[in-house]
């Protein structure tokens, strides 16, 4: 699990050190010009001084004093190139090629060397650069040495100064933490930083939605149980009749009632169950190419003799070869439940026609029924969940036409009521994207 | 007694209009508000049992005009809404009883006879009338200790002169009680079944009043 604070922290650091090691670069280089700088200057004055000395005049060379501990070596040659003064006997400097300063390499140093010549003689004033090097290197190490103190120091400041500000994230996760998994209002935005409030909104809308969902699912539910109470309410009463029948003919009158009650809650839970599946956040099955010919052709002829019993003449009026993406067994309860409905509402002698078209890119299903109609102010509102129309003699769950919907608009189709044939009962016309050949 | 039931749903209204026809009640059934209604306003029904979940007109809406216009005729509320908030508004919204569906029909007819029972003001659920006791839960009646067969219709009438001892039912009214819609009567039945009990109870039982109907004589 990676951590803000420590990957803050990390960060933060590298970047100080490489910053100390940038500054401590720049003043080791600008310490180093200002000691050569400062040596150089002393050396040509040490050179320039000893012009003035009168050992110039003396003859032979001299030890001078002993100067083993100085740092600088002094040599003095005359004229004929004879050593008359040297300041170390251990350091003889070879005899320098250019007058002024010189880098010379000498018994395994760098030297720095200031030659000037005066009155015939040479006199070379010369020190060792390590010496240089060990000063800047005291020097910049001093320099830099509160920054070595300062960055440990900075590091337990920057952990927790980002801490303190990751605090509104540990807030917002906390009240998150302290929640039952119903509470699903919106988590507070005040006091949160500009860089936070994006992520906590976002949580909101899904929050938002959540509660949408769940509100519809439980809502879903309750009207689920409560329509199931009719039906079971009447299975019930029937149960009791079945009870209280005195002869064999009432009896068996009360059974039929009793087995049509079970039907319908049966039928009712199927529905329900379909429902369900189709449920919006319910996983959407893979699309396929469906043939809707093959499929009218099986619907229409699944139904056929529930048609012939009612004397229904059910029948198909135009059929085009026509596919769509889709599921087919969903597409397959939709147009069983419109022509099953059809079919029962129409009364006998009454016509149900099924075609099939293709138009353009779309295909259109339209079943036509010469039965009862659905007045043009109820057309929507059929297709709510449970809606049941007045004056509907045959106990249907409501749920056929929502279920209709649904399918429809997972294939991403449409879904209307007309006037039937000649103005009378009902075309169901359904629209849904065709697959071109 | 006659009642009238307010049932969308098809098959629960057949079953409940059935039973408690079998139980010795009148029942006439309507599907929806309008059509109760409309069948309120003839107040020839006992008792109202009221589905909420209506088409054309809710329940509630029916029960809460029906009260606001002084109608005191008693309801018993059939629904399958069962929260405690849906309960509370139909009793307040003036109901006398509410039957949460799916319900047993003994428990229904035995709420409707209990009632019908506190709308008479009596707190023994038999009846008595001197010799005379009528059970409406058995349906089962005694003279002088012994037991008394009774037609259903006989009993019927026989309950709705008891109920109020004094009062004088019309031949019409006795008719509306023992009759539903869609049952034939025969011109002369009422005089039938009075003349059938007066051969059971004996000839003063049941007194005539020329012009005005029957009753039983009020007892101290």
């Amino acid at each position: 699990m990676t951590s803000i604070r420590r990957r803050l922290l990390a960060w933060l650091l590298i970047a100080l050190i490489a910053v100390g090691a940038a500054a401590a670069v720049a003043i080791y280089l600008r310490t180093s010009e200002d000691v050569n700088t400062l040596f150089d200057y002393q050396l040509q004055q040490l050179a320039y001084q000893l012009r003035n000395r009168n050992f110039l005049h003396q003859g032979g060379p001299d030890s001078g004093t002993d100067d083993s501990g100085a740092d600088f070596i002094t040599e003095i040659w005359d004229g004929s190139g004879v050593l008359i003064y040297y300041s170390q006997p251990d350091y003889e400097l070879p005899l320098p090629r250019t007058l002024g300063f010189s880098n010379v390499k000498w018994n395994n140093r760098e030297w720095r060397v200031f030659t000037t010549v005066y009155r015939n003689h040479t006199i070379q004033v010369a020190h060792p650069f390590s010496l240089r090097h060990q000063m800047t290197a005291q020097m910049a190490q001093r320099a830099l040495l509160p920054m070595a103190v300062l960055i440990p120091l900075l590091g337990v400041l920057i952990w927790f100064a980002v801490g303190r500000n990751l605090r509104p994230l540990e807030r917002v996760s906390a009240q998150l933490r302290a929640r039952s998994p119903a509470a699903l209002e919106p988590l507070s935005t005040a006091r949160l930083p500009r860089e936070v409030t994006p992520l906590v909104t976002a949580l909101n809308h899904l929050l938002d939605r959540l509660g949408a969902t769940l509100r519809k699912q439980r809502q879903f539910v309750a009207d689920a149980a409560h329509e199931l109470r009719t039906p079971l309410a009447a299975v019930q009463l029937q149960i009791q009749l079945v009870e209280r029948a005195a002869s064999v003919q009432e009896r068996n009158a009360a059974l039929a009632h009793l087995r049509q009650g079970v039907a319908r809650s049966a039928r009712l839970v199927q529905q329900l169950l379909t429902l369900a599946r189709l449920e919006p956040d319910a996983a959407t099955p893979a699309h396929t190419p469906v043939d809707l010919r093959a499929l009218a052709t099986e619907v229409v002829a699944e139904l056929t003799p529930i048609a012939q019993e009612k004397n229904v003449d059910l029948g198909i009026s135009e059929l085009h070869d026509a596919a769509t993406l889709g599921d087919a067994a969903s597409l397959q309860t939709l147009l069983g439940n419109l022509v099953d409905n059809a079919v029962r509402y129409t009364p006998a002698g009454g016509r149900v026609d099924v075609a099939l078209r293709t138009a353009g890119r779309k295909v259109v299903i339209t079943v036509e029924d010469t039965g009862p109609g659905i007045p043009p102010e109820d057309r929507e509102r059929v297709f709510d969940r449970f809606y049941r129309r007045l004056g509907n003699d045959l106990p249907g769950s409501g749920l056929g036409l929502a279920i209709a919907r649904e399918i429809v608009a997972r294939h991403g189709g449409t879904i209307t009521l007309a006037d039937g044939p000649g103005g009378r009962g009902l075309t169901v016309v359904i629209g849904l994207h065709a697959i071109p050949e | 007694m006659r009642l009238l039931l307010v049932e969308d749903d098809p098959m629960v209204g057949e079953a409940v209009h059935q039973g408690l026809r079998q139980d010795g009640f009148t029942v006439d059934w309507v599907r929806d508000g309008h059509a109760a209604e409309i069948a309120l306003a003839g107040g020839d029904h006992a008792m109202l049992l009221l589905d909420l979940g209506l088409p054309l007109k809710s329940g509630i809406d029916l029960l809460r005009e029906l009260r606001q216009a002084g109608n005191p005729i008693p309801v018993l509320v059939l629904t399958a809404r069962d929260a405690i908030a849906d309960r509370v508004q139909g009793l307040d919204g003036g109901a006398d009883d509410y039957l949460v569906k799916p319900f047993d029909l003994d428990e229904l007819a035995a709420r409707i006879r209990a009632l019908a029972r506190r709308v008479a003001g009596r707190a023994e659920a038999v009846m008595r009338h001197g010799e005379l006791t009528l059970d409406p839960g058995t349906r089962a009646a005694t003279l002088a200790g012994e037991p008394l067969a009774l037609s259903a219709r006989e009993f019927a009438l026989l309950e709705a002169l008891l109920e109020k001892p004094g009062a004088i039912l019309s031949r019409a009214r006795l008719e509306e009680i023992l009759y539903g819609w869609n049952e034939e009567v025969e011109s002369n039945a009422v005089e039938v079944h009075i003349h059938n009990l007066r051969k059971k109870l004996g000839q003063g039982f049941i007194r005539n009043v020329r012009g005005l109907g029957y009753m039983v004589v009020r007892r101290p």
